[in-house]
């Protein structure tokens, strides 16, 4: 009886280990919220509130500092979860992982520059919420379950961030900041600590 | 209970198959050094039980070259996945 529940228990092990990214660490996703939190605050007080010429481009400028700043620290965490468990970072379902996040990411961060470069910035909050859970949904399916949940939060932020546009900032902080924190904090828990 | 301990299968007692076959069950393909990664063995340990599997028709391994250098992945064959299944089967149900 012990030898068959192993053997079941290895089975499991070694289905998920050899087809999911599972070096993703909480960690990453409180960093990023913060980040995110960070950067909206800026955005409010400093670019809308200061009547700055280049707001647009200042604006773009913000939001990828918070990017680089949450990959890197993104990328920090996993190789660290990944050293840990005697795992490489970068093997074939990191790749694969990557590719399935970065198609719907890349297609919602050119179109929402495109948005802002015309001046039309109405619907930016509600589209990056949009393209980023759409990107999380279709990659969870090689990473934890938690993901997939996270995806459809974004997504429903992102469509009441459509409707309410004059609050779109307010849906973005909750989506990127506070959602990622929550997420973040849970996996972190759940599949860090262990 | 020796109905059910007869639907096991002998070939999966070791762990390393066990775990070659979940490997081959969840994905297309997978490669030599890969496999090793994953299970964590030496080159000579993983080669046995790979050469063992194959020659029960469980796995099946396709030679090709990267660049110029030689390699070798392999996929599960349908009698594979169906043994496979069978013994998964005969496991929960022994444990149920």
């Amino acid at each position: 009886m012990e030898k068959q529940l192993e053997d079941l228990k290895v089975i499991r092990e070694m289905m998920e280990k050899s087809s999911k990214f599972l070096s993703l660490s909480g960690l990453s996703g409180i960093v990023a919220g913060i980040t995110a939190t960070l950067g909206v605050a800026y955005a409010y007080f400093f670019i809308f509130g200061g009547h700055i010429a280049a707001a647009n481009i200042l604006m773009i400028i913000d939001a990828c500092i918070v990017l680089i700043i949450s990959v890197t620290f993104g990328v920090y965490f996993s190789w660290r979860k990944a050293r840990k468990s005697n795992q490489k970072l970068f093997n074939k379902v990191t790749l694969k992982t990557i590719y399935n996040l970065s198609i719907p990411l890349l297609t919602g961060g050119i179109f929402s520059i495109i948005l802002i470069l015309r001046g039309e910035s109405e619907m930016v909050a509600a589209i990056t919420l949009i393209f980023y859970g759409l990107a999380l949904v279709n990659v969870s399916k090689f990473t934890f379950d938690e993901i997939h949940y996270l995806g459809i939060t974004e997504i429903l932020l992102g469509i009441a961030a459509a409707i309410f546009t004059h609050n779109g900032i307010i849906f973005w902080t909750i989506g990127f900041g506070i959602c990622h924190i929550i997420y973040g904090s849970i996996m972190y828990k759940k599949y860090d600590l262990k | 209970m020796a109905n059910i301990i007869a639907n096991l299968n002998k070939a999966f007692e070791s762990r390393i198959r066990l775990g070659i076959m979940s490997i081959l069950m969840v994905n297309e393909s997978i490669d030599f050094n890969t496999m090793k990664e994953l299970l964590e063995l030496t080159d000579g340990n993983l080669a046995s039980h790979i050469k063992a599997l194959e020659s029960l028709e469980y796995i099946q391994s396709i030679k090709q070259f990267v660049g110029r250098k030689p390699n070798t992945k392999y996929i599960i064959t349908n009698l594979g996945r169906q043994s496979f299944q069978e013994h998964l089967k005969a496991l929960e149900t022994l444990i149920k």
